[in-house]
């Protein structure tokens, strides 16, 4: 027992070392999986109001620029007002999509796994698995949900997979983010006969319950050919600009139960 | 005491602010991953125990990582660099250099000995903290390539921020 105490005096330093590593590790580890991940931290009220506050000056300085993009955007809504209506200030609804209006508070496009706090919660109607999209396009799904904020897993995340088609041709393939460039993603699964140019567009498939069908994703970049296999990838510009993200939409389907009480692998 | 106390709490809640509002929303592209916080261990006393800067090693880490949703990646890049502290304080000094001398500072050791001895904390601390982050021997290449930018990045922001903060009074005209 002494000499027990003789070796914890000694080594004290290096027996600390490994439990805070071990107890350091431990959480990186725990929160690695995309399902795991609680985001509890990040969206809770704390840090989720300091971000507010954060996020409140930075609006200052964007104020000349996001009028000018909420113009042009008003504009384009008000060209489409044919076969949309407005049900009351906020919320705009279509038949099978409403839309949830969310200012970003938080965002991040460098690391590998990047996420967004937006300053809409549970009491605003979100749920996880929600799409997100912008004026410019996909900005990706809702992760975790507290009660006036949530976080976004954006699709600069290698736990991000969005379902895409060709604009043109309607196949389908697969957006995933390499980890490299927030300004490109790379897109998977693309069958070998298809031949891709520079330009091409993709849009959401539809396909997800998590985002309406056609809207922009991004335009390919650069296609490269590998012969020895069944898929193509290209890498794709995204047509989102996430490291000026600023005001995103929620997308919530409304027939969402429904259509996922018809699958039967839930 | 309490007046070193009150300064580390205020240098404590100053740098995690600082890091979480200002340098986690620079980019000077995707490689480039300033970190200030570290500043913190940098300047804790010599005689501090070893027990004492791994615990606040861990405490500063971990308050990074509350606000970036990254629970214990921070932590743990931290708390190795205040392991090494001692370590990297022992190869660069004399114990004669030392003996007289309160906390590492750039006005008490020299300009030239700060930029050495965060520059070896700074590669460690970044490599392990990149390392973890990626979890793969595969991104090795891209672990490197942050690390080598990263560093002396957070080197220069560091020197020049203890120099803000701090100024070195000349003491030549006196």
């Amino acid at each position: 027992m002494y000499n027990l105490f003789i070796f914890i005096k000694k080594y004290n330093a290096v027996i600390l070392f490994v439990l805070l590593e071990v107890l350091c590790v431990i959480m990186v580890v725990h929160n690695l999986p995309y399902h795991n991940r609680k985001m509890a931290s990040v969206s809770n009220s704390i840090t989720g109001g300091f971000y507010k506050t954060t996020s409140n000056w930075n609006d200052y300085l964007h104020l000349k620029s996001e009028n000018e993009m909420l113009a042009e955007h008003n504009a384009m809504l008000r060209s489409r007002l044919g076969y949309e209506y407005y049900e009351n200030d906020s919320v705009i609804v279509d038949e099978m999509f409403s839309f949830i209006p969310a200012h970003v508070i938080n965002n991040n496009t460098s690391d590998r796994n990047n996420y967004i706090i937006i300053d809409k919660g549970r009491v605003d109607g979100l749920e996880p698995d929600m799409g997100v999209i912008c004026d410019n396009g996909v900005v990706g799904k809702v992760v975790n949900v507290s009660t006036h904020y949530a976080s976004v897993m954006s699709m600069l995340n290698s736990y991000s997979i969005i379902s895409c088609r060709f604009a043109d041709n309607q196949y389908v393939a697969n957006v995933v983010w390499d980890s490299k460039d927030y300004r490109f993603g790379l897109v998977k699964d693309i069958p070998s006969h298809l031949i891709i140019n520079k330009g091409d567009t993709l849009v959401t498939s539809g396909f997800s319950n998590s985002f309406p069908a056609d809207v922009m994703v991004g335009t390919i970049e650069d296609a490269e050919d590998t012969e020895n296999s069944q898929f193509n990838t290209a890498k794709l510009r995204f047509s989102t600009n996430f490291s000026t993200l600023r005001f995103v939409y929620v997308v919530k389907n409304n027939y969402r139960a429904e259509i996922d009480s018809l699958c039967i692998t839930r | 005491m309490y007046n070193t106390l009150i300064r580390n709490i205020l240098r404590f809640i100053g740098l995690v602010l600082l890091q979480i509002a200002v340098f986690d929303n620079l980019r000077f592209g995707s490689f480039v991953h300033p970190c200030v916080y570290v500043i913190f261990i940098f300047l804790m006393p010599f005689e501090t125990p070893a027990w004492k800067l791994m615990i606040n090693g861990f405490l500063i880490g971990f308050a990074v990582d509350v606000f970036n949703g990254t629970p214990g990646l921070n932590a743990a890049a931290s708390v190795l660099l205040a392991y090494v502290r001692p370590f990297i304080i022992s190869i660069t000094t004399r114990k004669s250099d030392i003996q007289d001398k309160n906390e590492p500072s750039i006005a008490e050791m020299g300009l030239q000995w700060f930029v050495l001895y965060s520059f070896l904390l700074l590669v460690i601390h970044n490599l392990f903290l990149f390392w973890l982050e990626a979890f793969s021997i595969k991104l090795f290449g891209v672990v490197l390539l942050e690390v080598l930018l990263s560093v002396p990045i957070s080197l220069i922001i560091i020197i020049l921020l203890l120099y803000l903060l701090n100024p070195v009074k000349n003491k030549s005209n006196y």
